[in-house]
């Protein structure tokens, strides 16, 4: 049993995960004042202050309004997760159910009939809850709007009146005024100036009393809400099961090669009934039925990039970026920390090269790799990735390369200068034992330099792949890579208050990937380092 | 035909009026399976000592002479135990021999390369921490791990650069014990730069002073004829001990003292002023033009 702990235990502190400590030293009965105190500092409180945000995000969400609707409450963004995970699992559906054939495929399509029979019946309850609670809602609204219309009708007449008054008193002054008195003029004057202003005055109060009328009528009747919301719901819902039904009967995959088999059985029989010229065109078709069976055999659902898939091949994009980083800065590093000379003549374009934005190296990069694969459908490279047997299903294009370049050229700076550091920072006594031993350049190079080196270069790493990752979804923003910055982009310019939610999801997500994403590199940095100082808390 | 010898050796730090010669004039001559210990001050260039006769420095004028030639670049053949240990922290104990002795013996099989640093991890008593990294070891340690890596090289000579400065008392004259006991075993020619005249007396067939620096250059050499085994307990009162340990000592102050007396920064004549007057109150009535 006490083996069991101290294993727990040291995996808690190779991966970092620090605050699970308590936890398990209490379950072992060790001090218990103690571990409560800890488990209160680094998982209550921190829980309750996250807590703290959600209330306040929901309380200060719908204060605003935009073209999009209102700013998303926590609420509505797990909603949307929701709907992501849906559309995702009914695609994947989808997908499957267009390769099903035989039994299989029938049972499967009696079951979709079954649940469209039934939602159905639910789609009729939910048209007539949305009838009612739009009929009460249109009262509850002429209720209110009453009182206020006979308010803003009333003033309007009030002003009116009362603006024909004061012009006919202004024109009885103006008749009464001598031509050559300039005093009476100017009084004139002063008292058209406040009959204008007197108006404007009342022109403003009467488009307030307009504006109360309006958001009265614009009134969010939630019960309106609610059943307008399970009734787009059961849409959608129809809308996938019909599409599957469909999947399942007319566009399946084994369904259409049995009516081009059939086809092709009957021109068979035909070919073999008949002679002379007349062969020629029945050939003919039976190759082309033959091509046509061929590429259905092949086909696939056509499936539209959901929000997981998107994830994995952002996290492809990034990481070829990043290992292309890798490639390229640790030997440069290594260069520049061994030999002062390089390390000077390299210093301006790291310098110069740091600072750009990755906004400034994507059309660069676009259109450079645009010119180097002209023709993605033929060129080697694109034919040769898109049938490897596990990455093939990503689609690398010359965008998601433009995008692993761009990623690539920003992030290799921090691993570059903290290998250089590494490398130029070994204690000169480890040196002087290499001259000892005698070890040769290449010797000293991975038996001294570089083990010495490897906690600041994997510090750099570290750095890297977090500035990696958050470049990557800018370029793909821009790059139109398929990804998780398509995915917002595509939002964005879909602009309904559910897309403007799934754009808050995107939020959590990136920031949960690039959370996982750091904590592997610490336990990388863990395993390596050895002088026991702390890689992160 | 001394096995290791300094030849008039010079050596400076700097060009031009800036220079600082550590060394001038240095001549030793060491026999073959001596135990010789080097006393100096701090700063008077006792590790450069060490660093000339391992080879990783090269004298400005003169020679080091190993069996009658120069010393070529550092080698094996002239271990070398640095006062900071240099070990390597990302390698363990074994790790850490194994470095060396792979180096230095290339020809050897795996089963023999193992036997070979089991012996020497034995040797130094330090059997069963065969894992450990060096942060998790002691001073006293590391300082075996590293007497055991450079005896795994089964070097000629053996050059200790203050090996026991680091340590606290009592494990100084523990470790003091080993390495004499290490040396008795197989009697190697061993150079020993320390600060401790005791340690010196104690461990050392003849004792060199270096004279403080710069210009350092080494002094008159005591020869310590004391019977081996020298037992720590009974030497106290032994009046041979005390009378060598007193002659070193005095020596050593004396040395101190004359070059403090040399080393006045330079003497500033300052003015003659005599005060008008010492009166508490001066009635001098000064008019300024």
């Amino acid at each position: 049993m006490e083996s069991l702990k101290y294993t727990l235990l040291k995996i808690i502190h190779v991966s970092g995960l620090t605050f699970l400590e308590p936890v398990v030293r209490l379950c072992y009965g060790e001090e218990p004042q103690l571990q409560l105190k800890k488990i209160g500092r680094f998982i209550v409180i921190p829980s309750l202050t996250f807590l703290a945000f959600l209330v306040a995000w929901a309380l200060i969400a719908p204060v605003y309004k935009t073209k999009s609707g209102e700013v998303p409450t926590p609420a509505v963004v797990w909603d949307a997760a929701q709907g992501v995970k849906r559309f995702h699992e009914r695609e994947s559906d989808k997908q499957v159910a267009y390769g099903l054939s035989g039994e299989e495929r029938e049972t499967t399509l009696a079951a979709v009939t079954k649940q469209r029979a039934v939602l159905n019946t639910m789609k009729a309850d939910a048209d007539q809850q949305v009838a009612e609670a739009s009929e009460a809602r249109t009262a509850l609204v002429a209720e209110e709007i009453e009182p206020l219309a006979t308010a803003y009708e009333t003033k309007k007449a009030e002003f009116e009146q009362a603006a024909k008054r004061r012009e006919a008193a202004l024109i009885v002054k103006a008749s009464q005024i001598d031509q050559r008195d300039i005093d009476a003029k100017n009084e004139l004057l002063a008292y058209i100036r406040g009959h204008e202003s007197q108006t404007e005055q009342e022109r403003e109060l009467l488009k307030q009393l307009k504006a109360e009328q309006d958001n009265v009528r614009n009134l969010t009747y939630t019960p309106l809400q609610n059943a307008m919301r399970i009734q787009t719901e059961i849409a959608e819902q129809e809308q996938y099961l019909a599409k599957k039904e469909e999947i399942l009967s007319k566009a399946n995959r084994s369904l259409k090669l049995e009516e081009e088999a059939a086809k092709l059985k009957e021109l068979k029989l035909q070919y073999a009934a008949t002679t002379g010229p007349d062969l020629m065109p029945i050939a003919q078709q039976m190759l082309q039925i033959e091509g046509r069976m061929q590429k259905i055999v092949d086909s696939e659902y056509a499936k539209p990039w959901t929000l997981p898939m998107q994830i994995m091949r952002s996290l492809a994009c990034v990481f070829a970026g990043f290992f292309l980083a890798t490639a390229i800065a640790i030997p440069i590093g290594v260069l520049c920390g061994v030999s002062p000379t390089f390390m000077a003549a390299v210093t301006p374009f790291i310098a110069l090269f740091k600072p750009v934005s990755p906004i400034v190296w994507l059309p660069i990069s676009l259109i450079i790799v645009g010119g180097v694969i002209t023709d993605p459908e033929t060129h080697w490279l694109m034919v040769g990735l898109s049938n490897l047997p596990l990455i093939g299903w990503l689609q690398i294009n010359p965008a998601f390369i433009a995008s692993a370049i761009t990623v690539a050229l920003c992030s290799l700076w921090p691993t570059l200068v903290n290998t250089a550091l590494g490398v130029a920072s070994i204690d000169k006594d480890h040196l002087n034992v290499a001259r000892v031993l005698r070890l040769n350049f290449f010797q000293r190079l991975t038996k001294i330099v570089i083990p010495s080196a490897l906690p600041l270069i994997f510090a750099g790493l570290r750095i890297s792949l977090g500035v990696g990752w958050m470049v990557l979804i800018a370029a793909e923003l821009l790059s139109s890579s398929e990804g998780i910055g398509k995915f917002v982009w595509d939002m964005f310019n879909n602009g309904s208050s559910e897309t403007f939610a799934q754009m808050f999801v995107v939020v959590f997500v990136v920031g949960a990937i690039g959370l996982l994403l750091d904590r592997i590199m610490i336990i990388f940095q863990r395993l390596v380092s050895f002088d026991g100082a702390p890689a992160a808390i | 035909m001394p096995i290791l010898e300094f030849d008039n050796v010079s050596f400076g730090h700097g060009i031009g009026s800036d220079k600082y010669e550590v060394l001038t004039d240095a001549n030793l001559a060491v026999e073959e399976n001596e135990f010789v210990a080097i006393i100096g001050f701090s700063g008077s260039g006792k590790s450069t000592v060490v660093s000339l006769l391992g080879g990783l420095i090269e004298p400005d004028q003169g020679a080091v002479k190993m069996h009658g030639k120069p010393i070529g670049p550092p080698g094996p053949d002239r271990g070398i135990v640095f006062q900071n240990y240099s070990l390597l922290p990302w390698l363990s104990v074994h790790g850490n021999i194994e470095l060396a002795v792979k180096q230095v013996f290339p020809g050897m099989s795996p089963a023999q390369r193992e036997d070979h640093i089991q012996h020497y991890i034995d040797l130094v008593s330090l059997t069963g921490a065969e894992w450990k990294k060096p942060n998790e070891m002691s001073g006293g340690m590391r300082q075996r791990l590293s007497l055991a890596r450079t005896l795994s090289m089964q070097p000629e000579v053996l050059l200790l650069d203050e090996p026991l400065s680091a340590l606290d008392a009592i494990t100084r004259s523990v470790l003091q014990d080993e390495i004499t006991r290490l040396w008795e075993q197989d009697k190697r020619t061993v150079v020993m730069i320390t600060n401790d005249v005791d340690e010196a007396v104690l461990m050392a067939d003849r004792i060199v002073p270096l004279t403080p620096g710069p210009r350092a250059t080494f002094g008159k050499e005591f020869a310590v004829p004391l019977e081996r085994p020298r037992d720590r307990a009974t030497l106290n009162f032994n009046p041979e001990f005390k009378h060598i340990r007193n002659d070193v000592t005095r020596y050593m102050m004396d040395i101190n003292a004359e070059s403090k007396r040399l080393n006045v920064a330079g003497n500033l004549k300052l003015p003659q002023i005599q005060p008008i007057s010492l009166d508490v109150a001066p009635n001098i009535e000064i008019s300024v033009v």
